[in-house]
This record gives C-alpha cells, sequence and structure tokens, in this order.
C-alpha cells in the first residue's frame, strides 16, 4: 500500500514538473515523496557482520588481496604503484558503484548477496572492468567473498562505520521498482539533448569519448582521473559483466561514482529524464553494422576478437573517403591492444586499449583505415631524448616500490608530450618460412626474417623501417616512403582516424629482401602498435596487438557460380532414379 | 511411474527452452556457467538430464494419445545434439569437431532406431510413405523435396565454395621439452640437478616436506593455511621469501597472468596465445621448478619452434630480474596456487 501510494506521489511530482517543463519553467530541484530524490528510499543500515566471518575473512583478504590493497588496506600494496587506476584506498570508505545516494557508504550485508541490495558484494563479484580487480566468482565461494568484506567494511574503512546510526544514512535507489525506458528515438533525441544541458558533454567530450576535460580532473586522493570513454562500455567500471545494460547507466547517473568528479544527477533530474540520458548513453557504445552490441567474451570481458582482417577489393582508386561506400561496406574489426610489457621501458598502463581496422585494395596498393579512441591529440613539443630507431634496452625503469608520490598513477597527465603515432608490421619473406612460423611480434627474428614497418606519427610524417630483431636499432628506410601515403589523418572529438596506403609489392619495383608483398588469397600477418603522446609513449613505450592476418579477399571466381549448377542437376537426376527404382520394386511386387 | 515421467517432461521442457532461448539470443549462453574446470562432469549431467527429459515427454505425449513417431524422435534428438554442441558449449567448439561428434551421434541414433525390426520399419515407414506418395500430402512433400533438395545442395556447395578467410588453426605445443641446462646472468643451471635455494625450512636447509605443508589449502578459494601468513612480520624462511615473490609478481607477473594466477589479467585479452592459468591442473603443477626457472629467465622468445616463440610475449625475464627474484617467484607461484612442484624423479 504505502509504496505504491508513493508510486502515485512520484507520478504525480513527475507530472507537475513535466508541467512546469512545458511551461518554460526550469531547474527546480526534483524532489520526490519523503524530500528525497525521485526513484529513491530510505533504508535501514545492515547490522554488523558476525566476528567469526570478520576472523575469517582476514584469512581471505591476507591471500588474494592484501597485494594490492595493502596490509591496512590503504591502496598501497606491493603492486599499487604500477597500477593507473590505483587500488582503491578502503580508510575514508569512499566506494564507487553503489545504490545508495551521493557521499553515502554503499550497501553491504554480509547475510545477503542479493543482486541490487548488496553493492560491495557485486564489486567483488564481478570486478571493476577497466582496471586491474578481476572478477572473484568462481575463484572464492559466496561465503568466502561476503567474510572478505566483512573484514574490509570493519577492520580496513577506519573513518566511516557500517552501522554508525548517528552519522551514516542510506537513501537507495530503487531499481527493483523500476522498468527501463523503451530506448525508441523520442528517448535517444531528449537524451541527446539533455546530455548537452546537463552538462555532461564538459566532461566526457561532443561525443562522449572521453575527451572534454581530460587533464584537469583529480579523485579525493589528487590522483589524475579520466571521464568514462561511452563508445567502450565493456570498461564501465559500474558495467557488472553486463555492459549493454542500460541499468547499469541509469544506477552510476543517479548515484554518482564516489571519490570522482562524477556526481549524482538524482537532484536536478526526473527518473524518466534519467532513463533518457542512460538509452542515449548506452547507444553509443559500439555495435556491429546491424546495431546489435558487439559479443563479448565472457573470459575476457572484452568484445570477442576475430584475428583476420580481411581487405575488400576495389576498382581504380581506394577513396580517401570514409563515407564512402567501398568503405561502409568494409569489414571492421576490433583489434585489442596491451602494454608493450616484455622489453624495456615497459608500458604498465597503456591508455590505447583497442584500434578499429577496415582495409581496402586494388590492384597497386592496400589501405587501412585505423579508428581509436585518444582523449588528446598529441603532437610533440619537443625532440626525442633518442633517436627513434634506436633501442634503448639501458634505459632506466622507474623503481617498482616509489610510494604515492612517485607511483604511475601521480605521473599521469605530467609526462612530457610525445607524438601520437600508429603502426603496422608485416613481415618480410613471410612465404619462405613454413607455417605457422613467422618472424617475431616485436620487430622481426633476425636479419634473414625482418620486419616492415610503416609508421605514421601525428605530426603528419610517415616513414619506413626495417626490424630485425628486439635488440637492434631500426633502420630507416629513406627510399621507401616514397611508395607511402597518408590518404587521411584527423583527429575529432577524441578519436583518431588514419588511413595508410602502401604498395601492394612486386618483384619490378620493390625489393624483396626489405618489403611485404601481399598476395590475394593468402594470411598476411599483421601486428600493430599505438603510442599515446600525453602518456610518454615514444619508442618503445608502446600499445602492441597480438598476430592479426591481413586477409585480400579475391574476387568470386566464375567456378563458383558454375560447380553448384552442376551438382544440382546432379541431384535431380540422382532423385529420378531413386524413385523410378521404387515405382519399378512396387510394381514387381503387385504384379 | 507417471509422476516420474512428468518431472523428466518438465525438466525437458524447461531444458529446451533455456536451450531456444539462448540460440535465439534471449537468454545469454552464461545464464547457467560452466564453471572452469567442472565443464565436462556439467556437460555430461546435463545431458543426462535432457534425456531424462526427452523420456518423460515422450511417455507423457504417448500417454496423451499424441505419440511422436519414431522418425521424428530420431531425427529430433539429433538435431537437438548438434544443437547443444552448437550454442551451449563455451568456449565455442571448432566446426571439424562438432562434425565428428555430430557423425557419431548420427550413428548412435541409427543403432537406437534399427536397434530391431520392428522399430526399423516404423523408423522407414514415413520415408517410403514419401516416395510412393499413396496420399494427398506426401504428393505434395514428395514434390517440395523433389524442388528443394537440389536447391539446398547446391546452395550449400555454392557456400562452400566462395572464397573465405576464416584463421588459420595453428597448435602449439604449451610445454616443449627443456633443454638440459640454461645460461642466467652468466652462471650455468642444470635443470635436472638445480633446486630453489628459497625452498627452504626455517633453519636455512632445502625442504621440500616442510615448504609443502605451509602452501595454501586445495578446494575453492585455496586460502593459506591459518597459521602461515606470509604477512606475519616474524616469519623466517620459506614464508617470508613467498612474501618477496609475491611483491614481485604484482609488480611485474600479474598484467597477464591476473591477480589470481588464472591467465586473466589487465593485459591478457589483447594476446594470443593466452597467457597461462597456474592454477590449472595442466601447467605449474605438471613441471619441475627448474623448467620454471627456464621458462621465466628465457621468456617467449627462448621457446623451441614447436612453442612459437615468435608469437607469445612472455619477456625473457633476466633483462628485468635478478637470479633471486626469477627463483622466489616461482616460490610465490606453487604457494599460492597450492601445487607440489614435479620432481625429476
Amino acid at each position: 500500500m504505502r509504496k505504491s501510494a508513493s508510486q502515485k506521489v512520484g507520478v504525480a511530482a513527475a507530472a507537475a514538473f513535466g508541467i512546469i517543463l512545458a511551461s518554460g519553467q526550469l531547474s527546480l530541484p526534483v524532489v520526490g515523496a519523503e524530500g528525497l530524490p525521485e526513484g529513491f528510499k530510505k533504508g535501514d543500515l545492515a547490522p554488523e557482520p558476525a566476528a567469526e566471518m570478520i576472523e575469517a575473512g582476514k584469512r581471505v583478504y591476507f591471500t588474494k588481496c592484501v597485494w594490492c590493497h595493502g596490509v591496512d588496506g590503504a591502496g598501497d600494496g606491493p603492486g599499487a604503484d604500477r597500477l593507473w587506476p590505483r587500488p582503491r584506498n578502503f580508510n575514508q570508505g569512499t566506494f564507487k558503484i553503489r545504490h545508495t545516494a551521493s557521499g553515502e557508504l554503499p550497501l553491504f550485508d554480509a547475510k545477503k548477496p542479493t543482486p541490487g541490495q548488496n553493492d560491495l558484494f557485486e564489486t567483488v563479484t564481478h570486478g571493476l572492468p577497466g582496471s586491474a580487480m578481476p572478477s572473484w566468482e568462481g575463484i572464492l565461494t559466496e561465503e568466502q567473498r561476503l567474510q572478505v568484506l566483512s573484514f574490509v567494511t570493519t577492520q580496513l574503512v577506519k573513518d566511516r562505520k557500517f552501522t554508525d546510526k548517528q552519522s551514516e544514512t542510506q537513501t537507495i535507489l530503487q531499481m527493483g521498482d523500476m522498468k527501463p525506458k523503451p530506448a525508441n528515438e523520442e528517448s535517444l533525441k531528449r537524451g541527446s539533448e539533455l546530455i548537452v544541458e546537463k552538462k555532461c558533454i564538459e566532461c566526457h567530450g561532443t561525443e562522449g569519448r572521453g575527451d572534454g576535460n581530460a587533464f584537469n580532473l583529480k579523485d579525493d586522493w589528487g590522483f589524475a582521473i579520466q571521464p568514462a570513454d561511452w563508445h567502450k562500455c565493456w570498461n564501465f567500471r559500474g558495467s557488472r559483466q553486463d555492459p549493454y545494460n542500460v541499468k547499469n547507466i541509469f544506477r552510476t547517473f543517479s548515484t554518482g561514482v564516489n571519490g570522482t568528479p562524477m556526481p549524482s544527477f538524482a537532484d536536478n533530474t526526473t527518473v524518466d529524464e534519467r532513463w533518457d540520458i542512460a538509452n542515449f548513453v548506452n547507444s553509443l557504445c559500439e555495435r556491429d553494422v546491424e546495431g546489435n552490441p558487439l559479443p563479448i567474451d565472457p573470459l575476457t570481458d572484452k568484445p570477442k576478437i576475430n584475428f583476420v582482417v580481411p581487405s575488400n577489393p576495389v576498382e581504380g582508386e581506394i577513396p580517401a573517403d570514409m563515407e564512402n561506400e567501398a568503405w561502409q561496406k568494409a569489414p571492421k574489426r576490433y583489434v585489442a591492444m596491451g602494454g608493450q610489457i616484455t622489453h624495456k621501458p615497459r608500458n604498465f598502463v597503456n591508455r590505447i586499449d583497442d584500434i578499429w581496422v577496415r582495409s581496402l585494395y586494388n590492384d597497386k596498393s592496400v589501405v587501412y583505415l585505423l579508428e581509436w579512441d585518444d582523449r588528446t591529440k598529441s603532437v610533440a613539443e619537443g625532440k626525442l631524448p633518442w633517436a627513434p630507431t634506436q633501442v634503448n634496452i639501458d634505459v632506466k625503469e622507474q623503481d617498482p616500490k616509489t610510494g604515492e608520490d612517485g607511483s604511475i598513477a601521480a605521473n599521469q597527465n605530467k609526462y612530457k608530450v610525445y607524438n601520437d603515432a600508429v603502426a603496422i608490421e608485416t613481415p618480410v619473406k613471410w612465404k619462405e618460412l613454413p607455417a605457422p612460423i613467422k618472424p617475431r611480434y616485436l620487430f622481426g627474428t633476425n636479419d634473414q626474417f625482418p620486419v616492415d614497418i610503416v609508421k605514421w606519427e601525428a605530426d603528419g610524417s610517415i616513414r619506413a623501417f626495417k626490424g630485425t630483431g628486439w635488440d637492434k636499432d631500426f633502420e630507416e628506410r629513406d627510399t621507401y616512403e616514397e611508395n607511402l601515403k597518408v590518404l587521411k589523418s584527423e583527429w575529432k572529438n577524441g578519436r583518431w582516424y588514419v588511413m595508410i596506403q602502401r604498395p601492394l609489392g612486386n618483384k619490378k619495383d620493390q625489393d624483396y629482401d626489405e618489403d611485404t608483398f601481399f598476395e590475394v588469397g593468402q594470411y598476411v600477418p599483421t601486428v600493430f602498435f599505438a603510442w599515446d603522446g600525453h602518456n610518454g609513449d615514444a619508442g618503445r613505450k608502446m600499445a602492441v596487438s597480438a598476430f592479426y592476418y591481413t586477409f585480400l579477399n579475391p574476387p568470386i571466381p566464375r567456378e563458383t557460380y558454375i560447380y553448384p549448377a552442376v551438382i544440382a542437376f546432379g541431384v535431380v537426376l540422382l532423385e529420378g532414379w531413386v524413385l523410378t527404382r521404387r515405382a519399378n520394386k512396387k510394381k514387381g511386387k503387385t504384379l | 511411474m507417471k509422476a516420474l515421467m512428468s518431472v523428466g517432461a518438465l525438466i525437458g521442457v524447461v531444458g529446451l527452452l533455456l536451450l531456444v532461448g539462448m540460440i535465439f539470443d534471449i537468454i545469454p549462453s552464461n545464464t547457467v556457467r560452466l564453471v572452469e574446470g567442472y565443464m565436462p562432469m556439467q556437460m555430461l549431467t546435463e545431458l543426462a538430464f535432457y534425456v531424462a527429459g526427452f523420456a518423460g515427454l515422450s511417455y507423457i505425449l504417448a500417454s496423451m494419445g499424441m505419440a511422436v513417431p519414431r522418425f521424428w524422435q530420431g531425427i529430433g534428438f539429433w538435431a537437438f545434439i548438434l544443437l547443444y554442441l552448437k550454442f551451449r558449449v563455451y568456449p565455442p567448439i571448432p566446426f571439424s569437431v562438432r562434425a565428428m561428434y555430430g557423425t557419431v551421434s548420427l550413428v548412435a541414433v541409427f543403432m537406437w532406431v534399427s536397434s530391431n525390426e520392428e522399430d526399423w520399419k516404423k523408423f522407414k515407414q514415413p520415408i517410403m510413405n514419401v516416395l510412393d506418395a499413396q496420399s494427398g500430402t506426401n504428393k505434395m512433400l514428395r514434390y517440395m523435396y523433389l524442388i528443394l533438395l537440389p536447391l539446398l545442395i547446391g546452395g550449400f556447395s555454392y557456400n562452400a565454395m566462395k572464397p573465405k578467410s576464416e584463421e588459420p588453426i595453428e597448435l602449439r605445443t604449451v610445454h616443449p621439452a627443456p633443454p638440459a641446462s640454461t645460461k642466467v646472468h652468466g652462471k650455468t643451471y642444470v635443470l635436472q640437478t638445480s633446486q630453489n635455494p628459497y625452498r627452504v625450512n626455517p633453519e636455512g636447509k632445502y625442504d621440500q616436506e616442510y615448504t609443502n605443508a605451509n602452501i595454501v589449502e586445495q578446494g575453492m578459494g585455496r586460502l593459506m593455511k591459518p597459521n602461515a601468513n606470509p604477512w606475519d612480520d616474524k616469519n623466517q624462511g620459506y614464508l617470508k621469501y613467498v612474501r618477496e615473490g609475491g611483491e614481485i609478481f604484482f609488480q611485474n607477473c600479474h598484467f597477464c597472468h591476473g591477480d589470481n594466477l588464472n591467465g586473466r589479467g589487465l593485459h591478457a585479452f589483447a594476446f594470443n596465445p593466452i597467457p597461462a592459468n597456474f592454477t590449472d591442473p595442466g601447467t605449474i603443477a605438471q613441471l619441475q621448478e627448474t623448467f620454471i626457472f627456464w621458462r621465466v629467465s628465457k621468456g617467449g622468445i627462448g621457446l623451441p619452434n614447436e612453442g612459437f616463440p615468435w608469437a607469445s610475449v612472455m619477456p625473457p625475464w633476466e633483462q628485468h630480474l635478478t637470479v633471486d627474484e626469477i627463483w622466489k617467484v616461482i616460490l610465490f607461484e606453487y604457494w599460492h596456487t597450492g601445487y607440489y612442484p614435479r620432481t625429476w624423479d
């Protein structure tokens, strides 16, 4: 009864607000029943976990968690200094993903592992994608997850108390009572207007790629922090291993992210408006050609990878215009990028974690269209301290244990700015090696089996290198550059669009010992490298992909049409034969 | 009997609905999660449930006078197996393997429907009816087959002949034969005789029994023994070194091998081959400590060709760590997974 009554009040309030909106009077705070923001209700603090739970949780904590979160839960374990974002400092009781109002403690009840009613339990269960916090489901039992949280909330949260009725309140977002609004055109349109009106784009950028205010944001502990990129919903911290679910966005938008500049919008938006915004943000996340969510690999919680980059044939010139039909039809591949942590200088925190690749070819050249999100356009302010061709093995790496001040997180946005860049590496003479052998993914094997590297940099240059092993300097190939062409390079609203053209290669014009020759219908191993200039990426501090394959799709040969027709005709003959036989046999019987 | 069969039928219907939901992507295929390590048992159990469900279903239908002909039972069960293999099992099985399973189950279905003369006749009957075309429906069916079969087979062969770009299958040996000895930081280590210098008891003596007694407990969670906390400041010997190894692991290795050593670290999604899962009984639990020492020191680049040295992103750790640090990390990996290193005899 009470519920329905308060719902009615809520509806009435919403309707009233609608009228105010319609009459052009704006910006009244939206208040639902009981003076709370719409969609919220007062809740009770959970009881203190049992002492045995806390004691058992200590054992879990010191086996699994202490390595990053530290002995006192201050987020300063041995792994902390090389991570960005840094592991959570529990002491202040500041937790990001909650159903509770901004600034309040999250929901946690050691006796109730119910989805939607136990924020911390869900965080441990599903992890925080985009950070180093993994999903602990299937590793720790439900009981163990509740135990460790009992320990953390009572012993390691030091500045606040989960059971203190004097200082703590719980104002809970009633997700269970709410149904998402259908994401129709009208809702999306309103959402797209609201993100401007509510100033979301000031931080998240005009296209929502997190490029709005990428430099000046800090978390509660003074570390640099980046606004979320709405196009990569699988990296949303609150995505709960269900990234295309609009409820997650609604929740984060309603409750805010404690400890970060992301506020709660519960006070100045209606529930209805919040659904519109959530629908719009959700619609921005990358989807396939038909507009369906990308298939997510449950083992990695990222989009599933297809290692073949198909290249379609085109007649005549390859268009430089992305909107051209040939590009629109070309299959788009997700290329996952990890930090280069094999050789020094290692890149523990890579800001570029994927590239979208398309390709076209004609009788002379192959073109790659590379798109990737980069919050900042970086063009080098000064010269590199070493030549870009140099190996630089002896570079000194930062000590792994530097304390908060010297940690990677503290250094963010303070790096010397180099060029954003992208490179495509393909092996030379790959046909001479028996499959699956390839030159090594990092700069080739040796002089006999080198790699051909084409690198574009944000200063507009395109250069070609020959790599002959991880420990050898690159050879810059001065003459080959004349053959290369940048058809397009543009940074717009947090995304780079770069189109690189290179020759297919033939024995007449090119050097077989130095160039990769592309052949139609063959799998040409391809590795992608990317550098974010504002991350201090240069030389080997970069992001790398695994081996992909460029596959020039052959035009469909005539046999493909002839043979099936012949086969179908054969089947007709066979059918005739079977039927006649059966008929004869029956006749024989009846006679 | 009837009650039992009804329960079976209910299970069958629910199971089928779940599967259909998964096929059409209405229900995410991880609704009932296949748990790592328990998957084969889980699948067998599921299949057993389905079989029970089908038996129940056909019994109930028969007792209601709507018996499913043997012919359709056979076809239906085979189709079910194919769909189950394609849509339920994760990670997906390659087509060639599915085709093999499909053939085996086709043979099994044939054996089932031809187990006695009467069944076989019942099974054949619908086919013969269509061939003879005595009734109107059968005549229609016969003409339909006459037209559809050539079209379908022609279509399939067109699809098969169209140029495709599927990822080439490359099989890699995960644990290739190690060399007899390896040289790290200027010193040669013979794999058969070298020992982890930190696998010691409090008196500082090499002691496998002592260290094995202090590793984490097997079973869900793999938690440390209550009285063997490496973070205890009073530790001497083994547990102190475990902690030092853990610190090195979480500064260097977890980026790929993961916070729980299960190969699902921060960067793991980008790499192929995927990082080793140490909690899997097929990795470090199968190997000698010195084998790990060789693999860690020399990295992916030090593998023989069958291990795909060109694709592995495993660093040659001698470039980043000292010999002592490598031994400590290995000590930690065995402690944290609760496995014993294999010995050479």
